[in-house]
Parts: C-alpha cells; structure tokens; sequence
C-alpha cells in the first residue's frame, strides 16, 4: 500500500512539472532542465525563415566547461527546435586549458550533444587557447587544415587562423578568393580585426594584412570571437564586422562605452548569433543567456547595393 | 662628377632593378606586396643576412626532417580523428621525437647570429607606440607564464598560445608548416605544432 502511495505521489509530481508547450514565438520551458536560467528564458524568433535560406548559429569562446556554457549550450538546443539552424560557426577558444579525450567531452561533446545527435555541424576556427591539432578533430569539420573553405547554397565561409597569419596563408586566401564568384563571402576567425573592448581591442596587425583582401575581394562579413562580450561594428569600408565571443565566458562591463567603432554591444551577459541568408539579406538576432534579444537587423549584400543604387 | 656614360649606365641598371623587381610582385598576395614595398630592408638583405637566414632556414628544414621520418613510423592520424586518437598521437610523437633530440641544446637553431638578426628585424618591425603594444601584449596581457624555457619540452596545454603579429610574420625567416614562431614574455620559441614540443628559444627577443 505504502508503494502504491509513493508511486502515486510520484506520478503527480511529474504530471506538474511536465513541459509545458506554446505556440511559435513565445515561451517555451522545460522541467528537466538542470539550470534555470536558460531554461525558463523565452524563444523569440525575428528571423523570416524564408525557404532555402541558409541558416546557421555563431558563438565564440565556449570551451570552458563550466555551467555558462552548458546554459548557453541549452538555450541553443531549444532555440533549433523552432529555428531549425543547419550548421555552428565557432569563433574559436573552443577548449580552454587542456587537449585531452576528457576535455573535448566536457567543452564540447556533452553541452552540445543534443544538437551533434541531430546531425547539426560545428565549423570551427583556432583560438589562442587551441592547439593546432584541434583541426584533425572530426566534429571541427575543418577538413584537417588551419583554415579552409566551405559553401552552403550562394554562401562561401571562409575560416582563418589568425593566430598565425603568414604569408602562406595569405596567398592561398587571396588565390580563393580570386576565383570565388559566390554571392555572398564571409570570413571568420578568432581575433577581431575591429573591436572596442578594453582587455583587447582591434587587431590592427591583422586588419592591415586582410582587410586589403577583404576590400579587394568583396568579402560582406567578419565574424569573430576573442573578445568576450558581442560587439556589431559600424560598417568599416563597407563591410559588416561582428564579435560574438560571450558563449562560455563573460568580460561583463569590457566594451568601451562611446567607442566610435560600436553600432550596438552588449556585455551585460553571454549571448550568441542567429544568422539567416536569404537571396540578397542577411538577417541576424543576437540572444542573450537568459533569451533577450539583444540585437537585431538585416544586412543587404553589398554587391546588389550598390547595383541598385547605380540603376 | 659621373661622366655622361656612367650617368646613363646607372639609369639603364635603375631601369632593369625596377622592371625585375615588378615581375616578381604579381605573384604575391597584395597585403604582402604593400608590405614589401613598405620595408626595403626586407627586400634589400645584406649578402650576411642572407646567409644567417638561409643558415636558420636550414637547419629548421632539419629538424622538419627528423621529426617527419619520427611521425612517419607512428600510426597515421586521420582528418576526422576522435580525442583519443589525437591524444594518444600527440603523446607518442613527443616521445620519439624528446627520445630522438636528447642533446638538443638553447641555441641549435637560434644561433647568436640568428638569433641577433630576428631581434633586428623585430626592433625594425615594432617602434614607438608599436613596441609599446607588442611589450604590452607578451609582458602583461599573455597566459604564458608557466611556460618553462627549456628545448625539448612540451608547450603546457594550459597556457595560452599568443598571436604573432602578421607583419612581423611577413619579416621573419620563413618557416615550414609544422613549425611556429612563438614569443612567451620577451622570448621566442620555436614550437612543433603537432608535438608541441619546444624546438629551440632565444632570449630577449622583443626589445
């Protein structure tokens, strides 16, 4: 009797705890979650999800391990349930501290085992923090190389190794380049060629080195990590530059307030990217851990800008 | 006072100098070229220089050499490894290569000339606000602390791997894939990238 009782009383504890499910567009929450935080935060979408569009995810600086990344991590997997994004871009420091079997478990494996079960790629970039042999790892699709080339619909990605830019690297970007007649280029690696954090700031050995390539080129993008808060740069000689870096760690307060490079920041807490490219739009939506959106917009390639402007 | 001749053998010898340089700089990326033609010196290395770094440059291809015929003999590492595979292969390459490099001593490859003609061409590369940054960046800013200077040792998992400039890069004796330049505090190591074993340093690298 005794057993049946606890079972029962089992049993109504689980029936009101169950998930309670709403319609698109409003909150969407989970009992067995084992943090709160992100898994009370709402899932909004303002992207259009238009069909065909290619649809991805950015975070940066992940690798730590700890419960940050691991909230991150949730809100990610929930917000693919309504905004089914194909593929992640890191931004790299994908593994602080340590390459060991154990490491890529805890920093990379486990927080996003949900969506690697759901066959969602991770296209990384190296960090300060990542060995080299990061690029041999299966689950970094990088092809085995420190930087490399992929193409997803009218989309070229371009992932660099600015931890060593040499001139190797250069040609073979530039000879890519070259030849690419994608309709929409983007570029993405770990150290921002322009930033307003105070710990880091702009790369300006880096931005002398690509940026003439990015311009020649007609690369429309940058996305990059490092700094640990997300930064929209104001369009730099017509290019968009992005940082997300706040998808395990925080440098909450680090952004330069007043910096005239910033169109919007937002450091209050970690956040990542939702990236949609349909046609000629680029439209993004930064969410922060507990699923504000902090940032919004569309970005008209530049190319069809400026043709546009000119007829 | 240069006689007409010689003024015209000069210009004639300027002329063939500029057009020679010319053909060359098509090939390479524009960020490079720009570089160039900004530091003279780079292009214009004294018959000296030219033989330290081709000296360095050759004794890094050997050590390249070594370490290639090591990993050679090891089980080959995939594209698509798992962690356990690229762990068990980093482990088992630093032994054969520590086991291989057992008198390997500071100054190997960063002889004195070598190593007195980077500090040149890093004070040349870094002046003013410039050197400010760089000291800034490996003195303060960087992770690297617990990095013990020693050849043949591992570079700590733990610690940071600072970005080297890019145009410094540029400068620099080129070097093969598998090898890094890498400044922790004021020095520069030379560091394997898939062993992480430390090559050579050399002292006070950054002025």
């Amino acid at each position: 009797m005794r057993r049946i009782l606890a079972l029962m009383l089992v049993i109504t504890a689980l029936a009101l705890g169950a998930v309670r499910q709403e319609s698109f567009g409003q909150s969407y929450s989970t009992a067995s979650s084992k943090n709160n935080l992100s898994s009370s935060a709402p899932i909004k979408v303002s992207l259009p999800m238009k069909e065909g569009s290619v649809r991805f995810l950015v975070i940066g600086d992940t690798g730590t391990g700890g419960k940050e990344q691991y909230q991150v991590a949730d809100l990610m997997t929930r917000y693919r349930q309504v905004y089914p994004f194909e593929f992640v871009l890191m931004m790299g420091d994908n593994l602080y501290s340590g390459e060991k079997a154990e490491d890529y478990k805890k920093k990379f494996e486990i927080p996003y085992q949900k969506l690697l079960d759901e066959k969602v790629k991770f296209y990384a970039t190296l960090g300060n923090h990542d060995e080299s042999n990061q690029r041999l790892y299966e689950n970094f699709n990088m092809n085995g190389e420190e930087y490399y080339r992929f193409k997803k619909g009218n989309v070229a990605f371009y992932s660099l190794n600015s931890n060593y830019m040499d001139a190797k690297q250069l040609k073979w970007l530039e000879e890519q380049l070259a030849k690419d007649g994608s309709e929409w280029k983007i570029a993405f690696f770990h150290h921002p060629p322009y930033s307003s954090g105070g710990k880091h700031g702009s790369e300006t050995k880096l931005r002398e080195v690509v940026e003439p390539i990015f311009l020649k080129y007609g690369v429309n993008a940058v996305f990059a990590g490092h700094e640990h808060f997300y930064e929209r740069i104001k369009p730099q000689k017509g290019i968009y530059y992005f940082i997300s870096g706040a998808g395990g760690k925080l440098r909450s307060g680090d952004v330069n307030k007043g910096s005239p490079l910033t169109a919007k920041a937002f450091d209050k807490d970690l956040s990542f990217m939702l990236i949609e490219i349909a046609k000629d739009e680029m439209h993004f939506q930064v969410i922060s851990r507990n699923g504000e959106t902090v940032d919004s917009g569309v970005i008209v390639n530049q190319r069809k800008k400026s043709m546009a402007a000119s007829n | 006072m240069m006689n007409q001749k010689n003024f015209f053998r000069a210009i004639l010898g300027c002329s063939l100098a500029v057009a020679f340089y010319l053909t060359l700089l098509p090939g390479l990326p524009i960020a490079v070229r720009a570089s160039i033609q900004s530091q003279g010196q780079q292009v214009n290395l004294s018959p000296r220089d030219k033989q330290v770094v081709a000296a360095f440059e050759a004794r890094v291809k050997e050590y390249v050499k070594l370490r290639e015929s090591l990993e050679n003999k090891l089980p080959k590492l995939s594209q698509d490894a798992t962690p356990e595979q690229i762990e068990k292969h980093k482990t088992a390459f630093q032994e054969v290569v520590r086991s291989a490099r057992t008198g390997a001593k500071q100054g190997n490859v960063f002889t004195p000339e070598a190593a007195a003609y980077i500090r040149v061409t890093i004070k040349r590369e870094f002046k003013g606000t410039d050197r400010q940054e760089l000291r800034k960046t490996v003195l303060v800013e960087a992770d690297t602390k617990a990095v013990p200077l020693r050849v043949n040792y591992p570079y700590p998992e733990s610690e940071e791997l600072l970005e080297m400039p890019p145009t410094l890069l540029l400068k620099l004796p080129q070097l093969p894939k598998q090898v890094r330049y890498r400044f922790v505090g004021r020095n520069m190591l030379l560091v394997d990238r898939e062993n992480a074993l430390i090559v050579d340093y050399m002292l006070d690298a950054v002025p």
